[in-house]
């Protein structure tokens, strides 16, 4: 008798490559348009872009939340996390909550290692990115940590403001 | 988070957003200042030391982390580097995502890769066919050359040998 072959999750993920992961360098120019945009507009634009990128271009990720749950917020942060180089992270689906911990964001590590000069926000673009996206699919999001590593939780209830002295300034 | 996996993806709408905030101008500022000289300084540091020996390392590295299957070349004679690109990483995810958020994508790569060679001493001849098939040739600015016939320099690999080099529009770039 056969063994049945071992096979991977459908990709949740609405945009796919060929390559299991992206190429590492590419933070370089996610870093460097966070900078080019926030001298441009400052940071409430800065702030308008993110926005703007979570409704339009992440629309069928939002879209997949607000259909499938909270289930789908876990899935989603699990693939897409394991499609970055050298992250490490968890994620844990609670009964009204799913709550990621970024362990060693690989974002900021590469930056590092390169020696690059980090925008000091940097960090808030997961907050404004990921809680618009989770405020249209009915979903709440909250921030705290950074600089290398974080936790967000994603919660079908109501949370406390988000409090942005809680999310770290990047160095 | 805005990854790399999808990088493609958000870079091409983050075009898209730029120009509809201040239009083309403000694109090109963002290719250069942005891109070219932050971005990629890494590129740069490597191509204003080293020069052909430069390029040979920084596209060596990033085609390969990009393009694991390899579809593209560089070849190279002491007076010039070429590549031929027939299946661009880049714009091919976007092509099999159905993704065109701004008309003119690869315009992005000259964009940032010409202020490059500009401050580096070099000349740039370049065709994109905008469907994923492209090349490249460097030379040292000052050298007359024209750009090689087709096969001289690139042989079989030459992107212009493609049987699907000859769609859409063609956008060339003479030094």
């Amino acid at each position: 008798m056969n063994s049945p072959e071992p096979c991977s999750p459908p990709s949740v993920l609405p945009y796919t490559d060929t390559k299991p992961q992206g190429a590492a360098d590419f933070f370089f120019a996610i870093n460097a348009t966070f900078r080019f945009v926030i001298s441009k507009f400052g940071t409430e634009g800065w702030v308008e872009y993110l926005r703007d990128m979570a409704r339009e271009y992440y629309r069928p990720v939002w879209h997949a939340w607000k259909v499938g749950g909270l289930d789908a917020v876990a899935r989603y942060l699990v693939q897409s996390f394991e499609a970055e180089p050298d992250a490490v992270f968890a994620v844990r689906r609670d009964k009204k909550s799913v709550v990621l911990d970024v362990v060693e964001c690989p974002a900021i590590k590469h930056l590092r290692k390169d020696g690059r000069i980090i925008v000091p926000e940097f960090c808030q673009h997961c907050y404004f990115q990921y809680s618009e996206m989770a405020r249209l699919a009915g979903f709440h999001m909250r921030l705290e940590g950074g600089n290398g590593a974080c936790r967000q939780t994603f919660s079908s209830e109501a949370l406390p403001p988000q409090d942005m002295k809680l999310i770290a300034d990047a160095k | 988070m805005i990854g790399t996996y999808d990088f493609c993806g958000h870079y091409e709408w983050t075009f898209a957003w730029l120009e509809k905030k201040g239009g083309h101008p403000l694109l090109l500022e963002y290719m250069e200042e942005a891109i070219s000289r932050d971005s990629q300084s890494h590129a740069r540091k490597l191509i204003e030391s080293e020069g052909f020996k430069g390029m040979i390392k920084y596209w060596g590295h990033t085609l390969a982390e990009e393009s694991p299957e390899q579809a593209y070349t560089m070849s190279s004679r002491e007076d010039v580097v070429r590549i031929d690109m027939h299946d661009c990483p880049s714009k091919g995810f976007l092509i099999r995502n159905g993704l065109e958020q701004h008309r003119d994508y690869c315009d992005h790569c000259i964009q940032w890769i010409k202020p490059v060679m500009d401050d580096a001493g070099f000349a740039i001849a370049h065709e994109h066919n905008h469907c994923g098939q492209c090349w490249w040739e460097f030379r040292k600015r000052g050298d007359s050359s024209a750009a090689s016939q087709t096969g001289e320099l690139g042989g079989e690999a030459d992107a212009r040998l493609l049987p699907n080099w000859k769609q859409k529009t063609h956008h060339l770039f003479s030094p």
